[in-house]
């Protein structure tokens, strides 16, 4: 069953139809690239308001390393405009996903280790609430301390504040330099040992079967610090410039989990993981592959707690889970003032929010 | 901004002659009693109640002058909740507290209130390498925490100059930078988590060990919120490899454009320093009377530049700031030999602020934040308000970030000094939200700027801001008339909810802000 949907081509339209679905108690769910929309708990909408349409370039000075886009561009078109001045806005996320449903999923890199989550990529935002205000927050200078942080709030909040409809991101250059190492074997015993033989690597993925590691930066570097892999393991396979990771068996599965943990308790995350998954060393992200949201799904989670972590579903039902947020009094009088009718994605939120 | 007598007090003007807010008593408050049950629950060492202790917490490096009833050194979590709750149950405002380097005046109190300072809180209360992360008291001074943490290879990046000083529950609350942030980024990249005591006493963890968890980023809130949410009782830090190797090395430059333009042309080259840190010829100058560190005094401007990673990544990225510096007609190069040298060269820096005493007895410092690419025209102007004004100015500032520290120096004992420093600063944060920059890089906005914030923001944005703030704290009562102007109140945020929208969209700047 398709539910309508909005199409808005400014913000000024953004705010006229939740203006008028607030009104209505019409209940939106905010949509950009339609690429991160499983992730959260399960909630009733009464029509979609796709933001694809507000996709334009606002400002764009590589020096500063600072871009301002509509929150409706794709990742793709984003990345081609940056490429072209050497530059990159760090997320590894599908081409055709949005920025803006990016950084309302919240969705960061497997290169964290070496370019940081999503949320310290954002410096401003521009958020049209449920009611449809425009609010501004942040400012587009990489440092700033004036006012609260409303760019990392509405990070992550999966569209259950308002519509993100433009945004500022702080930048960085593309690494001269990528390279991905692939050993075969134990990946969990290959991965820590790789993870502590080389310093400063973009990611190291330990799979059933294999530990990739990614290097970037200067060719030099790129080089050193694979002489410092190749000590703790002769048997490696060199790939440049390729899609990381080169396998990503979790994917096979029809409910992807992305359970993050303390990044040493992702060892034993992934022993209880079955036979679809990847851990992000050094990170504490482990992706795992099930073939229904069922019993295996209760069973992660049950283990994932007791270490401590959360096992949200990202592909698939299967929603948040995890135990009852903190301070749902203070949460719930956020989404009250931004958000006063309730009508944007109700339920999906953490704890119901 | 902020301002102070640059030689620590001895020619500070008489306190009555200094700003001052609103000392009067808050309205019910039962300081007597406050007053006895924190020593009951803390014990007599515990509470400051004389008039003189009262002074000394009345301020912090800011000059506005406050006056508070009470100081509570609250020693582990328990305390932090026992203060609040008393404060609650009396009706004492809360201003938390932690070295008072802070220049925007954040903990400055006001009224009748409780001042809850965690310098006793100074543990550093578990280090796990094997997660990347370190839990701490807030009151841990940020050095302390970097050299505890060296041996197993470690830092905490974040590096206000401030360092030997300050703490690392007021770098959380400040979002503080430093020199190292260019490359590292700010407090808020580095904090996992932070236990918070919320005003009804409540203790809650937001963030976590390990990944962001779903939900919304209530620690990036309290990052940056100038004790105006909670008290922040515990941090979790991350920590970062210390790299392998470094490289420290100091241009100078004929013309201030010159060295501003490198600034540009080394991030242009895809090259992002450790730090990169621009001082013109009047602090070069003082500095180098003060820390003999070898600056050339007869340059128009010096760059340090810091470059750090494997020693294949130092090589190459040095060998981009070098081509950088000389294209724009640098006259030496220095690089530092050793630790020893480089340690020098950052001691020139690091002091700069001391330094200046030498010019006159204070000083007002802005905070400021532009463009990177605005530097050059920005500094002409502030070069030119200070001229216009009669004023003396030098600069010291992370060029890399755009993040400025135009320095007046100035002697407020003559008469109509003063005013004119405030006309003057004034005019410079005007110019530099002109620019396309912020207010405050890494101080906040205390009370200092907070009626400077309508140049930034609409008062919609203020107003939900406001809702922010009131969502934690719906009483009022954490470190009260912060932050935010007279008047930004969530209740014009909800009573505006029937204005037309196409007003509110006409009121946006398109692309004024860049």
């Amino acid at each position: 069953m398709a539910l309508p949907t909005l199409h808005p081509h400014t913000k000024g339209d953004v705010a006229a139809m939740l203006r008028e679905a607030s009104a209505r108690g019409t209940r939106i769910l905010i949509a950009g690239g339609h690429r991160h929309l499983d992730k959260g708990n399960p909630c009733g909408v009464d029509a979609e308001l796709w933001t694809t349409q507000l996709d334009r370039l606002v400002a764009y000075e590589p020096a500063d390393m600072v871009v301002v886009v509509e929150a409706g561009m794709r990742v793709g078109e984003l990345a081609r405009i940056l490429a072209e001045r050497g530059q990159e806005w760090p997320v590894d996320q599908p081409a055709d996903a949005t920025v803006g449903g990016v950084i309302a999923a919240g969705a960061s890199s497997p290169r964290r280790l070496r370019v940081g989550a999503v949320r310290d990529t954002l410096l401003e935002a521009e958020l049209v609430t449920g009611d449809g205000r425009l609010v501004r927050g942040g400012g587009r200078t990489v440092k700033n301390v004036t006012g609260y942080d409303l760019p990392r709030l509405v990070t992550g909040s999966l569209g259950t504040l308002g519509a993100i409809v433009q945004v500022a991101l702080k930048l960085r250059p593309l690494p001269r330099a990528r390279r991905t190492l692939v050993a075969r074997g134990d990946g969990l015993e290959l991965g820590r040992r790789l993870l502590d033989a080389v310093r400063r690597p973009s990611a190291v993925l330990a799979t059933p079967g294999a530990a990739e590691v990614l290097l970037e930066g200067w060719p030099a570097e790129v080089e050193e610090l694979t002489r410092a892999a190749r000590r703790v393991t002769a048997d490696l396979v060199v790939v440049d410039d390729a899609d990381f990771p080169t396998i990503r068996p979790w994917e096979e599965r029809p409910v992807v989990v992305e359970a993050a943990v303390t990044p040493s308790r992702a060892f034993e995350v992934a022993r209880a993981a079955g036979r679809s998954w990847g851990a992000l060393l050094g990170v504490g992200i482990v992706w795992v592959g099930l073939p229904s949201p069922d019993g295996p799904l209760a069973a992660l989670r049950e283990r994932v707690a007791e270490l401590g972590g959360i096992a949200p579903v990202v592909r698939g039902p299967g929603g948040l889970g995890g135990p009852e947020p903190p301070a749902m009094d203070v949460q719930r009088r956020l989404k009250a003032a931004f958000d006063p009718r309730g009508i944007l994605a109700p339920g999906r939120g953490w704890g119901g929010l | 901004m902020g301002m102070r007598g640059a030689t620590g007090g001895a020619d500070d003007p008489a306190p009555a002659d200094r700003a001052s807010v609103g000392t009067g008593p808050a309205r019910g408050a039962d300081v007597e009693a406050a007053r006895r049950e924190l020593e009951e629950a803390l014990g007599p060492e515990g509470v400051l109640a004389d008039r003189l202790g009262l002074l000394l917490y009345s301020r912090d490096a800011s000059m506005v002058e406050g006056g508070c009833a009470l100081v509570a050194f609250p020693r582990s979590v328990e305390d932090v909740q026992a203060c609040v709750r008393i404060a609650a149950r009396h009706g004492l405002p809360i201003v938390p507290r932690g070295s008072g380097t802070g220049l925007a005046g954040g903990a400055t109190p006001i009224g009748d209130a409780l001042v809850v300072s965690t310098a006793r809180m100074d543990r550093i209360l578990e280090v796990r390498p094997e997660d990347r992360l370190a839990w701490v008291e807030p009151g841990v001074i940020n050095l302390d925490l970097q050299l505890a943490l060296a041996p197993a290879g470690f830092t905490y990046a974040p590096d206000p100059s401030s360092q030997q000083t300050c703490s690392i529950g007021g770098n959380v609350n400040t979002n503080a930078g430093g020199p190292h942030c260019l490359a590292y980024g700010v407090t808020s990249n580095h904090v996992l988590a932070v236990d918070v005591v919320l005003p009804d006493g409540r203790l809650e963890r937001f963030g976590s060990e390990g990944p962001e968890w779903p939900g919304l980023d209530l620690r990036g809130i309290v990052v940056g919120s100038e004790g105006t949410l909670g008290v922040v009782a515990r941090v979790c830090v991350r920590l970062t490899p210390l790299p392998e190797d470094v490289r420290t090395m100091l241009f100078d430059f004929e013309t201030v454009e010159d060295c501003a333009q490198t600034v540009s042309d080394i991030i242009a080259s895809g090259v992002i320093p450790a730090a990169v840190e621009m001082m013109d010829h009047g602090i070069v100058v003082a500095a180098e009377n003060f820390a003999h560190a070898g600056y050339p005094t007869d340059a128009a401007a010096i760059l340090i530049v810091e470059v750090d990673g494997s020693p294949a990544a130092v090589e190459a990225q040095a060998r981009a700031v070098e081509e950088a510096a000389r294209g724009n007609r640098a006259r030496s190069v220095r690089v530092a030999a050793d630790e020893a040298e480089r340690a020098l060269i950052w001691k020139g820096r690091k002091t700069a602020f001391g330094a200046v005493a030498q010019i006159a007895p204070h000083y007002h410092l802005h905070d400021c934040v532009v463009p990177r690419t605005k530097l050059v025209e920005v500094l002409a102007g502030v070069y030119e308000i200070a001229r216009r004004h009669g004023l003396v100015v030098t600069n010291v500032f992370h060029a890399g970030d755009g993040n400025l520290h135009p320095l007046l120096s100035f002697d407020r004992r003559v008469p109509g000094t003063l005013e004119r420093v405030l006309r003057a600063s004034e005019e410079i944060v005007r110019l530099c939200v002109e620019a396309g920059g912020v207010l405050s890089g890494e101080h906040g906005i205390g009370l200092e700027k907070r009626e400077f914030m309508p140049l930034v923001f609409s008062a919609e944005d203020l107003a939900a801001q406001d809702c922010l703030r009131a969502a934690f704290d719906p009483d009022r009562r954490m470190n009260p008339e912060k932050v935010l102007p007279a008047g930004a109140r969530c209740g014009d945020f909800a009573m505006a909810r029937g204005r037309d929208v196409a007003e509110a969209v006409a009121r946006m700047p398109e692309g004024a802000w860049i």
